[in-house]
């Protein structure tokens, strides 16, 4: 172990002898405490929490990912290319304990500099939040600086429906000649569109089994967070909705008439014990307008609940953020590995870059091919061996790339929303353990077979 | 010297020999470019042992495949076919590297460390302990004259400072086998002896020592056996004795000698060898001594902010805390001489004559000997070189 503490400690002194801590906390400086002080807030809580929390966090992570993989592609790259690697490899320390401990001492770094930036943050967001009005003081208690639980409705399976509308339409000589799978996804997304859509005057029931945690609710209010969409724009760009919440029949059932924009997210709270003996929360919406809303499935409606406090939550999300610095750690090290440090930087920024950008996987995935859909008719030319391998491909690329993206500790915050422990056990495993660890694999392979005298030296 | 030394040995290695510490056969390796053509042979079809306590040489010309060796005897390279064998292991077995000291041809330490630093980096792979890094890393820095420089950078170093680093670095878990490859580049005459010196100890210790230089006197100084390199390929093989003595001549060294006597010898010696293939000459101190005895005296008036001379071999390398062995107390003697006395100088036959008038002059000592040590006093001509090197040395400082 101690000759991995020792390269571990020589790359987090590196760090500092090369005069990068320095710049570095600069640019911390700048994104932690520059940034609220010159982008002002209309003195709404959310706001507030969006500069202060969302924009700092964010710019410190991008920041500390950035420094992250050049400095994982420089420490090794640059031994191996300085020759220093040839002094440290001849002696009792296997390569794969190099390569760790490369690794362990970058993460020393970035535990150092992100508990300091996170504290900062901390610290401002609690100072700042003194001029804050008395009332939105309270919003941001209530539905910020807490860590809430979440319910959504959940998915029917509705593969089996699928199939028994095909099987029906099948009759019709349109549907016959049309490819299989096309056919399919259609008869989905109209399934989808009755399950998300609430025509004029109609009402969308939602129910909610909050039985697992009940209990722990009695008393405390429930906070309903929607977002919908409507097909045709008022003229006030606000629509009306009858929101009723609570037991059907019950005298505890409770009704209100809200007005909002569409296309935004909205918070209110609903008066506590709304829900029956079996912790079943029902709740019905009304469309009071001349226009059909849309709840889309995912983000349209959403149950909130109190389950602890702001400051633990708040280090598991920073938690998670380190576990992302440490894949890009093993990114980092793992091209280094094997190529020269500039054109490890590349490939490691090229394949962030490709996982920043799953939209158009996710769409060609959603159409089944890479061609051209007919943007009338959104028909696609029957699917060719070219679009199976690419779309089998993406879906796995985007397979793995979600075991990573699937983690929004900054957004979950922002919205006091838990990042509960078994989020963050989720994401060691899946970011550092099995991402990481993939990496790690194959950087360690590689560089233990790598022949390190070839190169010969700057000076 | 013997006569009976003078006699070659066949194989160099005689039956008695201990074991092997380095086996290599049929060494090969051929660099390649990127798309895996073959791009140069360093190393080509090599076999060679290196015994446990031999000062062993690889000599040849740059890029004769010497550092290529080296590389691959440490595991930084791999064989593209043969074998080599270290301490009984691969070369890429870790446990292995715990026994070898590695001073490579360039400093290739981190510059961002202090001297101290670097050590105790050094000593952590080793998994010294606190206490042994400290005392080790005291004992070094005092050997390669780096003690009072500890705390600057290793990147301030000057090249010789460096290398004298580098070389404390790999004795830093007294190795039981050391490879140096070019171990005096960059050095100064003095360090250049102190090397040497610490080679002879290391060997006397019964550690193995690997050099690869293309420097011959350093070779020809501390080697027991060499092989000499060309094109990637053994050319030569086997100890000094064998391939440097000339069988068929003879040296006699002696103090100053009458004429009667001188002319007696040479009458018994015209009568067996005839007059034309006797030489007479006077032996003659050679630059280094000449040089170590200046800067010796120099350092007695002067001070220097660079590296200054090393101290004895550190007492962990000698095996032994207090009382230095006699071979070192003769090294030392070596090293740091005190009294002019010259050392027979082993030289190769001249055009065979002897001068009449020069033997007169040697019989009544009228040819003078070295000119005493005078730092003060213009040198001869042939020694303006060798004041350049101590100006540099001492700073320019008259």
């Amino acid at each position: 172990m101690r000759p991995i503490l020792a390269v571990a400690g020589l790359t987090f002194r590196a760090a500092f002898r090369f005069r990068l801590v320095p710049v570095l906390s600069v640019l911390l400086v700048a994104s932690v405490f520059l940034l609220p002080a010159f982008i002002k807030h209309t003195g709404k809580a959310q706001e507030f929490v969006q500069i202060v929390l969302t924009y700092t966090l964010g710019l410190t992570t991008a920041v500390l990912g950035l420094t992250t993989l050049w400095l994982a592609c420089g420490t090794l790259a640059g031994d191996i290319e300085d020759c220093q690697m040839q002094v440290v490899a001849v002696k009792p320390i296997a390569r794969w304990q190099i390569w760790l401990g490369k690794w362990l001492g970058i993460m020393m770094l970035n535990g150092l500099m992100l508990a300091v930036c996170a504290g900062a943050i901390y610290a401002q967001l609690q100072w700042r939040a003194r001029g804050l009005s008395q009332e939105q003081l309270e919003v941001l208690n209530n539905e910020v600086l807490v860590a809430r639980g979440s319910f959504k409705e959940s998915l029917p399976d509705l593969e089996p429906v699928v199939e028994e509308e095909y099987q029906k339409r099948l009759e019709s000589p349109a549907f016959a000649e049309m490819p299989r799978s096309e056919a399919r996804r259609i008869i989905r997304e109209q399934l989808k569109a009755g399950l998300q859509v609430v025509p004029p005057a109609y009402t969308r029931v939602w129910r909610i089994d909050l039985g697992s945690v009940k209990s722990a609710l009695a008393g405390r209010p429930l906070y309903l967070r929607i977002k919908f969409f409507v097909s045709e724009k008022s003229a006030s760009g606000t629509y009306w909705g009858l929101w009723e919440v609570g037991p059907p029949e019950s005298p505890r059932r409770v009704q209100d008439v809200k007005n909002h924009a569409a296309e935004t997210f909205y918070e209110f709270s609903v008066p506590p014990d709304l829900f029956d003996a079996e912790g079943l929360l029902t709740v019905e919406y009304t469309n009071q307008n001349d226009t059909a809303v849309l709840f889309p499935l995912d983000e349209g409606f959403e149950v909130l609940y109190r389950a602890g406090g702001f400051g633990l939550n708040y280090v598991r999300g920073v938690a998670i953020l380190f576990c992302w610095l440490a894949l890009l750690a093993a990114l980092g090290l793992a091209a280094a590995s094997f190529l020269s440090f500039p054109v490890a930087a590349f490939l490691a920024l090229g394949l962030l870059i490709v996982a920043f950008s799953t939209g158009t996987m996710s769409l060609v995935i959603e159409q089944g091919t890479i061609r051209e859909v007919n943007p009338n008719t959104g028909e696609v030319a029957k699917a060719n061996l070219f679009d199976h391998v690419t779309v089998g491909f993406f879906k796995g690329l985007l397979g793995v790339i979600n075991l990573v993206r699937g983690f929004s500790p900054i957004d979950s915050m922002s919205t006091g929303r838990s990042v509960s422990w078994t989020q963050l056990v989720r994401a060691i495993s899946q970011i550092v353990l099995l991402m990481g660890g993939l990496f790690a694999a194959i950087g360690i392979a590689i560089f233990t077979r790598r022949e390190l005298a070839t190169a010969q030296g700057k000076g | 010297m013997a006569i009976a030394d003078l006699e070659p040995k066949v194989g160099g290695v005689t039956p008695s020999a201990p074991e092997a510490v380095v086996v290599v056969r049929g060494l090969t390796k051929v660099f390649k470019d990127f798309w895996g053509r073959p791009k140069a042979r360093a190393v080509d079809a090599v076999d060679f042992e290196v015994r446990r306590g031999e000062v062993f040489g690889l000599l040849g010309p740059n890029g004769s495949g010497k550092s290529t060796t080296v590389k691959l005897l440490l595991g930084l390279l791999h064989p593209t076919r043969g074998h080599i064998e270290v301490f009984g292991h691969s070369p890429r077995h870790v446990k292995t590297k715990a026994r070898i000291g590695y001073l490579p041809e360039e400093s290739y330490l981190y510059r961002y460390l202090d001297s101290a630093e670097t050590l105790d980096f050094f000593g952590n792979l080793f998994e010294l302990t606190s206490k042994e890094r400290r005392n080790r890393s005291e004992q070094l820095l005092e050997m390669v004259g780096l003690s009072q420089v500890r705390r600057r950078t290793v990147g301030e170093f000057s090249k010789g400072m460096q290398r004298r680093i580098g070389l404390a670095q790999a004795l830093i878990n007294d190795p039981d086998m050391i490879i140096l490859d070019e171990p005096t580049s960059g050095l100064d005459p003095i360090g250049c002896r102190e090397v040497k010196d610490l080679i002879l100890a290391l060997a006397q210790r019964g550690k193995t020592v690997i050099l690869s230089s293309h420097l011959l006197a350093d070779v020809e100084d501390v080697c027991d056996r060499v092989v000499v390199y060309y094109g990637g390929r053994i050319q030569a093989m086997g100890t000094l004795k064998e391939l440097l003595a000339t069988p068929d001549a003879v040296r006699i060294t002696s103090p100053l000698l009458p004429r009667e006597t001188l002319e007696r010898v040479l009458e018994i010696i015209r009568r067996d060898v005839g007059a034309n293939r006797v030489e007479i000459d006077t032996p003659t101190q050679n630059l280094e001594s000449y040089f170590l005895k200046v800067v010796e005296q120099a350092k007695q008036r002067e001070t220097t902010s660079g590296a200054t001379s090393g101290a004895r071999v550190a007492a962990y390398l000698r095996g032994e805390a207090d009382q230095p062995s006699s071979v070192e107390r003769r090294l030392e003697r070596l090293s740091l001489p005190q009294t002019p006395a010259p050392t027979p100088e082993v030289k190769s036959p001249a055009a065979p004559s002897v001068d009449e008038t020069r033997l007169a002059a040697l019989a009544h000592g009228e040819e003078k000997s070295p000119p005493p040590v005078k730092v003060q006093t213009p040198p001869p001509a042939d020694l303006d070189r060798a004041n350049e090197k101590l100006s540099s040395l001492l700073g320019d400082k008259p």
